[in-house]
């Protein structure tokens, strides 16, 4: 017994071993050959970089009507990019071990959020004060609220969310800081890691506290989007549009985040898969996983969307009639049918195949239209607000007519390219620094799983500690 | 910690069909005071068919009262089975097992419940309800007014009926198979008919496993379709104001998951002390759906939250006097904090003490008082609602149940007791065959010097 147990515990530490090598391998080797793929992305920042300077200097702050496809973009990063770390908070709070290889693939998008918050400041410019007299969800008049009221908190909130993703990240990737520290021969590198790892050596009292921190970090995480999503809802749209009455916006909101933001997993894993050298750890299950995921939170933001739908249009109070023909039968009508179409029809119709559903390519492709659907979503409902700052009807119970669509100028699209090219960058230069596959995790998990006989077959069996 | 009492299938054939082979003291004497109390229900229908609605509290404006309210609260209650039990199963989730049949049979008898508390009774001639579904009138081109709630809610609530009948029968086949060999003459012929020829081979094991995993994917749109439903009886209307709200639906579910799994979480205490399977229902259980209903009463929280500041925000005078109303008038108010306090402030505060939710006594205060609480918010939505003047009503004031009523009320809170006796006396309330699989498959893994609890997975 005693030396089968050695032997156990002795296939375990080689095992241990060889995978601290192999990632910590991976981790040092990768990105050899992605210089130009480099140097194209930071070509297209620079362009988007110039559309903002040109922006700023053409239109100014005092046309908000000009900024609606800016502020689009900026809501959309924070719906994706900043929703993509619930993928690893909410299988760590509820104990899954199917997300290990993939929680560092959705934790390293937070820091990201640094880009966007610096983004949401000519936002913040844009937004008129609530001295112009709209209803507000700050009650200006009645408990007279300072007039920048949304902007303050909002601005809190979205700072709060990157302090904490950064904080999240940090704190689950010590472990493999003091790993990175211990392997690393580079004398700087060494010194840098030694700095990050915050002495880590691997108590169980370090390992008990990192773990509650995660937890709370992520449960605050989660909390913190959810409420900027109902303030940047309520406060950058709805109180912008006058007559649009929508307590569950805030919610579909949120939910098209999370459905969002794990399609942005799904293709950074592609890419990783596939350029990124991590085959062997982000494997068929991920994508199936994440896969069902995505699906249920199509499933999910339909019926919240109808649930809004169909109370407006069983209302046709004028103006419930108001708001539909404004953001989905009126001049936005093919954004809408767009976005319905990638963000539900798309997955209804393809997601149930098991073909396509347990595959690397389908939930990929599915995922890429569903942050298209989402963009098409945000601009149906963005443009338009910014557009009625300026409109005559503004301070009506019910938009009396409908103003045109806008379409985006030279400088929007060059935001907008240069901005994801940014992302994308930032995210490909953070991978440099922090291990994209977690490797306390892949440990963690190496001892949880093992495979062993059962009758005729061979199974798997996973622990679960408490 | 994790409790775990291995139990051979000896002992779990025995301790679990103890409920239908021994008959217990005390099960006589409950089933009798449930029948009495919901025979009186019956006689109180009667007499309200023979005298007409008038009998009830019921009047102009508030239409609807105590029955809307029990109708919309048994109907929360159903989302138990649902939640615990297709959910947990699709998600593979362990501590689902011993909880899931009773959480199952819940859900038919509160949807019967709720099918004995509004529809028919409502509309005072319910001998006449075959006329909401069928065409009355072909020569004069009258057809059923597919708009109408009476249509909606019907349609819905039979589906899921329907459906859960269907779910609870699937996943009984095995243990009515177990019965089946442990009874004689008419008795076991019975349950061989309804065993449907069970032998537990291995094809019979994978069509009733692919059935289960099937049935819990196609019953959860049933399941958010029935409360989405329900809820659009009352946003739908733009006449009585706070029910015009798209949060309705969303608010419904969720708040039918709070009172519904809490529901289940009274039920594993209750067949803890009355049938002493301790040993499969233990703390951690209890712990666990602790844990979930913090989650979920939370969420529900924030619809809440939601649900209000959305009122406030429309600055629409009538809006605003009813939340007033709802808020600073006697009884209104008196209700309105009993309700915040019951279904949010006093359970979930507690519920973050690990003790208070490994705690029977306590998980079983909790969770009464949750419901309480879900009882009252069904209230405060729909009568304040109707009481209000609104344009074009030219007489409008209060209302109290009348005796009629709360007798009706009682009978089907009666009705959902008796019925869980009666099952448990000839039904499994724990799934043997769940249990069964959950210890063949349970694991342990040795790291260093721990033992970590581990499961097997396909």
């Amino acid at each position: 017994m005693s030396t089968s147990h050695n032997t156990h515990q002795q296939t375990q530490f080689s095992k241990q071993t060889d995978l601290t090598e192999k990632l910590v391998g991976l981790h040092v080797s990768k990105y050899n050959k992605n210089r130009i793929f480099l140097v194209l992305l930071s070509i297209l920042s620079i362009i988007g970089l110039i559309g903002l300077i040109v922006k700023i200097s053409t239109d100014g702050f005092d046309n908000p009507a000009e900024w609606g496809y800016y502020v689009t973009f900026v809501v959309f990063i924070l719906t994706t990019v900043q929703a993509a770390p619930m993928v690893a908070i909410a299988p760590f709070i509820a104990k899954g071990h199917w997300n290990r290889s993939i929680t560092k693939v959705a934790q390293l998008f937070a820091p990201l959020g640094l880009i966007n918050l610096i983004l949401f400041v000519p936002v913040l410019c844009v937004l008129p004060s609530l001295s112009d007299g709209r209803r507000t969800l700050w009650f200006f008049e009645s408990l007279k609220m300072h007039s920048h009221m949304p902007h303050i908190i909002t601005s809190i909130s979205f700072i709060c969310l990157v302090l904490l993703g950064i904080a999240l990240l940090w704190v689950s990737t010590v472990p493999d800081f003091a790993i990175l520290r211990e392997n690393s021969k580079n004398p700087y590198h060494k010194k840098l890691f030694s700095i990050l790892s915050n002495r880590w050596i691997g108590t169980s009292k370090q390992w008990f506290t990192q773990k509650h921190r995660i937890g709370i970090l992520g449960a605050f995480y989660f909390m913190t989007l959810v409420i900027l999503n109902f303030q940047i809802s309520s406060d950058f749209a709805m109180s912008l549009i006058p007559g649009w009455i929508d307590s569950l916006y805030p919610i579909t909101h949120a939910a098209n985040s999370f459905q969002a933001g794990v399609a942005t997993v799904i293709l950074a894993m592609f890419a990783l898969r596939k350029w990124g050298g991590c085959k062997d750890f982000i494997e068929f299950d991920q994508f199936w996983a994440l896969g069902k995921l995505m699906f249920a939170l199509s499933l999910m933001w339909i019926w919240f969307f109808f649930s809004s739908f169909i109370i407006f249009w069983y209302g046709a109070k004028p103006t419930e009639k108001a708001i539909i023909e404004l953001s989905m039968t009126g001049p936005y009508f093919v954004p809408f049918l767009g976005s319905a179409f990638l963000l539900f029809i798309l997955p209804l119709i393809t997601m149930p195949f098991n073909k396509i559903r347990r595959s690397i390519w389908g939930p990929t492709i599915i995922a890429f239209f569903i942050l298209i659907g989402s963009f098409l979503d945000r601009l149906r409902i963005y443009v338009p607000a910014y557009q009625l700052t300026e409109h005559p009807n503004k301070h009506n119970i019910y938009l009396a007519d409908i103003p045109a669509t806008i379409l985006p100028d030279i400088p929007d699209i060059m935001i907008i390219v240069g901005g994801i090219s940014a992302i994308i960058l930032a995210y490909t230069l953070l991978t440099k620094l922090i291990p994209v596959i977690s490797i306390w995790q892949q440990k963690e998990l190496s001892l949880y799983k093992i495979h062993k006989k059962f009758h005729r077959t061979e199974v798997l069996v996973l622990g679960k500690p408490e | 910690m994790q409790e775990h009492h291995h139990r051979t299938d000896k002992q779990i054939n025995k301790e679990l069909l103890s409920s239908i082979f021994a008959t217990p003291k005390w099960w006589p004497i409950a089933t009798l005071l449930c029948l009495i109390v919901y025979l009186t229900g019956m006689t109180a229908f009667g007499y309200m068919l023979n005298k007409g609605v008038g009998v009830t509290g019921l009047n102009r404006p508030v239409f609807w009262g105590f029955y809307m309210v029990n109708f919309v609260f048994w109907i929360g209650i159903s989302h138990a089975g649902i939640m615990i039990s297709a959910i947990l199963r699709l998600t593979q989730a362990e501590w689902r097992r011993p909880i899931t049949r009773a959480a199952e049979v819940l859900t038919v008898f509160s949807l019967i419940a709720a099918l004995q508390a509004a529809p028919l009774v409502h509309v005072g001639r319910p001998w006449r309800a075959d006329l909401w579904v069928f065409p009355y009138d072909f020569s004069r081109g009258i057809w059923i007014n597919v708009k109408s709630p009476f249509i909606w809610d019907p349609s819905a609530v039979m589906t899921y009926l329907t459906a859960s009948t269907l779910f609870v029968f699937v996943c009984l086949i095995p243990d009515l198979a177990i019965i089946r060999d442990r009874t004689k003459g008419i008795v076991s012929k019975i349950y061989g008919f309804l065993s449907l020829g069970w032998r537990g081979t291995p094809v019979q094991w994978k069509l009733q496993i692919v059935a289960g995993i099937l049935l819990s994917a196609l019953v959860l749109p049933v399941f958010v379709s029935v409360h989405s439903i329900v809820s659009w009886d009352f946003a739908a209307q733009i006449g009585p104001e706070a029910w015009h709200s798209t949060i309705f639906a969303p608010y419904f579910i969720i708040g039918a998951i709070h009172s519904g799994v809490s529901a289940v979480a009274t039920v594993m205490v209750v067949m803890v002390w009355l049938f002493k399977w301790d040993k499969y229902i233990t703390s951690d259980h209890l712990d666990a759906i602790g844990r979930l209903l913090i989650i979920v009463a939370t969420a529900w929280f924030f619809f809440f939250f939601l649900e209000w500041v959305y009122a406030l925000y429309t600055l629409e005078g009538p809006e605003l006097a009813m939340r007033q109303l709802q808020v600073f008038e006697m009884p209104w108010s008196a209700l309105f904090i009993v309700f915040v306090i019951t279904a949010y402030l006093f359970p979930v505060p507690l519920w973050l003490f690990k003790k208070v939710r490994r705690n029977f006594l306590w998980m079983f205060i909790t969770t009464i008082s949750v419901n309480i609480g879900m009882w009252l918010e069904r209230f405060l939505i729909i009568v304040p609602g109707l009481m209000r003047k609104q344009p074009l009503m030219f007489s409008w004031g209060t209302y109290s149940p009348s005796i009629v009523e709360i007798l009706m009320v009682a009978m089907t809170f009666a009705w959902v007791l008796m019925g869980m006796l009666l099952f448990a006396r000839v039904f499994p309330l724990i799934p043997l065959f769940d249990i069964k699989e959950g210890m063949v498959g349970r694991d342990e893994i040795k790291i260093g010097r721990a033992k970590v609890p581990a499961s097997i997975r396909e």
